[in-house]
């Protein structure tokens, strides 16, 4: 009788258990860089790799095929175009500069080009190029790689969200 | 009596009847309980609560309820219940990071959740409804989902063709074609090439046993940290094709004294002109005035050269060819001149051009190449070989048969060997429970499994027969990624057999023109109507582009357009004849039917046209900021000094309408040019020219430049 109501106890018991399971399981001991797409070397620290997501891999594409020449010192063929340039264009990862401007102004000035935006006419416009959704990869792309780091322009820039 | 007795109810068994009752209730009470407690209504109630919390409640809550959510994708043949805790996947204000997962959104990616499902990329059990079974692989599953850095193996499932998207796939697949993995392996959407390692047959003729053995041993240099040469091996490449295999010392004997004895075919010693020989015998600056002419004709478009610079190593030139720093140690001068007279004499699938070489500058190169690109120390640790015992080469025959050498070399007389490694085609696929980990001290699971397979095989199973191979540490997680893409024949129908292309030279002209193509490898560069390599431009419309005289000129005498290339096209020293039929063929042929040419007359363009143009070039549009004309302007596009000699007049103005609709990748971008800034822009550019015409045209044109 007595060992019949332990059995139905521990039964009881026992069936709590699967209920309180650790509900955050999950938080495994992976690296930060198994989470991320894709990576790019810190331009002023290349042992740094910086996470992507898939949207800045796309931006870090076409970064790579169109904008690297003249937006950064050391380009995939070598030397870098920026030199030959007045003014000189601001590097893609310098945050100082960019930082401070929104997305919708990056956005455009890379669509319409320089001149368009006041800015040198050195800067072409891509708009008829590149798809907007590829302009807004490359924003995304530029925003994480920035040092210092970007923390998100005052006003809100447009979202990736359109298809 | 006994039977009323047995029928007697005594109040303790009632007691105990009632309590057993009572028990029994409260057990089936406690099961709905528990069913509440369950994970994923935790996360259930969880949502609530946050989108709750949300301004857009009313939205997010719309698809609401309470049970398990599934969602059932017809087309993949799968149903999948990851969206009964993912409940705000799909909801566009729950993107940012700041959303507490479970229900943060998807960031946008090119296939929708609602069609896709989660399981078909991210892998996982899309059934199981607790947090672990749907992530890891525990007991009752086999599949863990992929971290995210290797999602991309996903892609590869059905994305067999070339994908930028996945750059880590393709730079995976990349390395599984040029490493020839489908030497000894089946690979989804590979096929093996006509050519894998090169053609033993004849390679006593070409190099010593001595050389054999230093190269099965230590192929390869390896540098300690200070940067001296730890194992002075011959090949200084970072990923070289050819890896280590474990073999004994007496094996290596056996293999170099088998492979050594392999002459098939003499080679005959080319007698130079005597006079040659004899005028530049004594003079030490042959080597000088060869090394010269070596990199005159850009020999390191394809070969690289290891050059000390400031401690490091470092290899300058392409990788096409072999690296051929030491050379001279391999090969001996007898050789070297017959190859470099008709590689495809010695191994008729080389990729080599058939250089037309005047006697000199033959003499003069295979000076510098046999004196300078040597190693007097290589073979410093090679014992002597001495002379061979039957029962040795008898050895060398059996190893090279049973140890996969036969699977990428021909030797005439050995069956070629094929599928010697595993079957790779469906491994991504694979389950922990198919994979044997025999000791090796890593977790159990699909990726580090591949990794650890590729990074010392014998890690995982110490009677491995696959080689060491050194992969560039950057390719490792690239290679795992392409072979967790590999998953067996197409599974997903209606997306259709998409296979990897691998370059061809399925373009076969005839004639005169495609024994020249043929001749001087211009495949291995160039691209033709989708075929070919991709180092230099692609010629599909080259005849559009330019005059048949610059194109002739050009053969002559290649020149780089793009300050910016380090590849440049290599001086072929093609004969007068061949010129003028790849010229004319060209010319011909390789047409856009977007160029008229007949459309745009050669008109004279008015001088004050050519005087807007020059004010668009300069002012408007800024275009120094790329080209260069003369000795200013930037390095990105093509140098325009010689503009109105290279370029036709209707290719100019296409070219400025669309760039991209004449060359997809063309780096330059469309502008919203009006027809009269076009034509300005046209009449400038045609006034550029350099050499004898300039000054005709800078006449005719009253000095438009």
């Amino acid at each position: 009788m007595r060992a019949f109501s332990a059995v139905m106890t521990l039964l009881v018991a026992l069936s709590f258990l699967p209920g309180c399971r650790q509900h955050h399981s999950l938080t495994t001991e992976a690296k930060p860089l198994d989470s991320a797409y894709g990576t790019e070397a810190d331009w002023n620290n290349p042992q740094r790799l910086i996470p992507l997501n898939y949207q800045q891999v796309q931006g870090q594409r076409v970064f790579y095929h169109e904008c690297v020449w003249c937006h950064a010192d050391s380009t995939p063929a070598g030397p870098s175009n920026r030199t030959n340039l007045t003014p000189s264009p601001a590097l893609a990862n310098d945050g100082a500069t960019l930082n401070g401007l929104n997305n919708d102004y990056l956005q455009n000035v890379i669509s319409l080009g320089g001149s368009a935006m006041s800015k040198s006419a050195m800067m072409p416009p891509w708009g008829r190029t590149l798809r907007q959704d590829e302009i807004k990869a490359v924003i995304a792309f530029i925003r994480q790689i920035a040092q210092p780091v970007y923390q998100g322009s005052s006003s809100a820039g447009p979202k990736y969200s359109e298809r | 009596m006994a039977s009323e007795k047995m029928g007697k109810v005594t109040n303790g068994l009632r007691l105990a009847f009632a309590l057993s009752s009572v028990a029994f209730l409260l057990t089936m009470a406690l099961s709905p309980l528990r069913d509440l407690l369950l994970e994923w209504k935790h996360y259930k109630r969880e949502y609530v609560r946050f989108a709750e919390s949300r301004p857009d409640t009313k939205r997010l809550l719309a698809d609401y309820n309470s049970g398990i959510d599934q969602i059932w994708l017809p087309r993949l043949n799968a149903t999948e219940r990851c969206v009964t805790c993912h409940q705000g996947i799909d909801q566009q204000s729950l993107i940012d990071s700041s959303v507490p997962e479970p229900f943060r959104a998807h960031l946008f990616i090119p296939h929708r959740v609602k069609e896709w499902g989660c399981v078909v990329c991210h892998r996982g059990q899309g059934l199981a409804t607790t947090v672990k079974e749907a992530h890891l692989a525990t007991l009752t599953w086999e599949q863990s989902q992929l971290p995210i850095s290797y999602i991309q193996g996903s892609c590869g499932v059905c994305h067999g063709a070339e994908m930028p998207e996945a750059p880590r796939l393709s730079k995976g697949r990349e390395v599984l074609a040029d490493l020839y993995c489908v030497g000894c392996h089946k690979l989804q959407g590979m096929t093996r090439p006509v050519m894998l390692g090169p053609d033993l047959t004849n390679v006593g003729n070409k190099t010593s046993k001595e050389w054999i053995f230093k190269w099965l041993k230590e192929p390869r240099t390896v540098s300690d940290a200070n940067g001296n040469a730890s194992v002075n091996g011959y090949e200084t490449e970072p990923e070289p094709r050819m890896p280590q295999f474990r073999f004994n010392d007496a094996e290596i004997r056996s293999l170099a004294l088998f492979l050594g004895q392999q002459k098939a075919q003499p080679i005959e010693a080319y007698r130079f002109d005597t006079r040659i020989a004899a005028a530049w015998e004594k003079r030490p600056e042959v080597v000088d005035q060869g090394e010269v002419r070596f990199k005159q004709m850009f020999c390191s478009t394809c070969h690289s050269l290891a050059v000390v610079r400031a401690g490091e190593t470092q290899l300058i030139g392409g990788n096409i060819g072999p690296e051929l720093t030491k050379v001279a140690s391999k090969v001996n001068s007898d050789w070297l001149i017959y190859w470099l007279r008709d590689p495809q004499a010695y191994l008729p699938h080389s990729l080599m051009p058939r250089y037309g070489w005047t006697d000199e500058d033959l003499y003069k190169v295979v000076q510098y190449i046999m004196n300078r690109l040597t190693d007097q120390d290589l073979f410093s640790n090679v014992p002597k070989l001495g002379t061979a015992q039957s029962s040795e080469i008898q050895l060398g025959k059996k190893l090279f048969q049973e140890r996969g050498c036969s699977s990428c070399h021909v030797i005439s007389g050995i069956k070629m060997l094929e599928d010697f490694g595993p079957d790779l085609s469906s491994e991504g696929a694979k389950t922990v429970s198919q994979l044997e980990f025999g000791s090796a001290k890593i977790e159990h699971n699909l990726i580090p499994f591949l990794d650890a397979k590729m990074a010392d095989s014998f890690s995982v199973n110490p009677n491995a027969r696959m080689p060491q191979y050194h992969f560039k540490e950057e390719d490792l997680p690239a290679l795992t990624t392409a072979l967790l893409g590999m998953t067996g024949p197409q599974s997903i129908p209606g997306i259709g057999t998409l296979v990897i292309p691998i370059p061809k030279k399925e373009y076969q002209p005839a004639g005169d023109y495609g024994k020249a193509y043929e001749r001087y490898k211009c495949y291995v560069c160039h691209r033709f109507n989708g075929f070919g390599g991709t180092l230099a431009p692609d010629l599909s419309i080259e005849g559009s582009r330019a005059p048949r005289r610059w194109i002739a000129d050009f053969l002559k005498n290649p020149q780089t357009l793009r300050p910016m290339l380090i590849f440049r096209m290599p001086q072929f020293n093609i004969t007068d004849q061949e010129v003028d039929v790849l010229a004319g063929y060209i010319k011909m042929v390789l047409q856009s039917a977007q160029v008229d040419e007949h459309a745009t007359s050669l008109q004279q363009f008015p001088a004050s046209q050519t005087t807007m143009g020059k004010q668009l070039y300069e002012v408007k549009y800024q275009c120094q900021s790329c080209h260069t004309i003369g000795s200013s302007g930037g390095y990105v596009g093509p140098n325009l000094s010689n503009a109105g000699n290279w370029l036709n007049v209707a290719w100019i103005e296409e070219w400025l309408k669309n760039p991209q609709a004449l060359v997809p990748d063309a780096i330059e971008p469309r502008r919203d040019l009006t027809q009269e800034e076009i034509q300005a822009l046209t009449a400038y550019l045609v006034t550029l020219k350099q050499g004898s015409q300039a000054k005709q045209a800078g006449a005719a044109q009253g000095g438009g430049k």
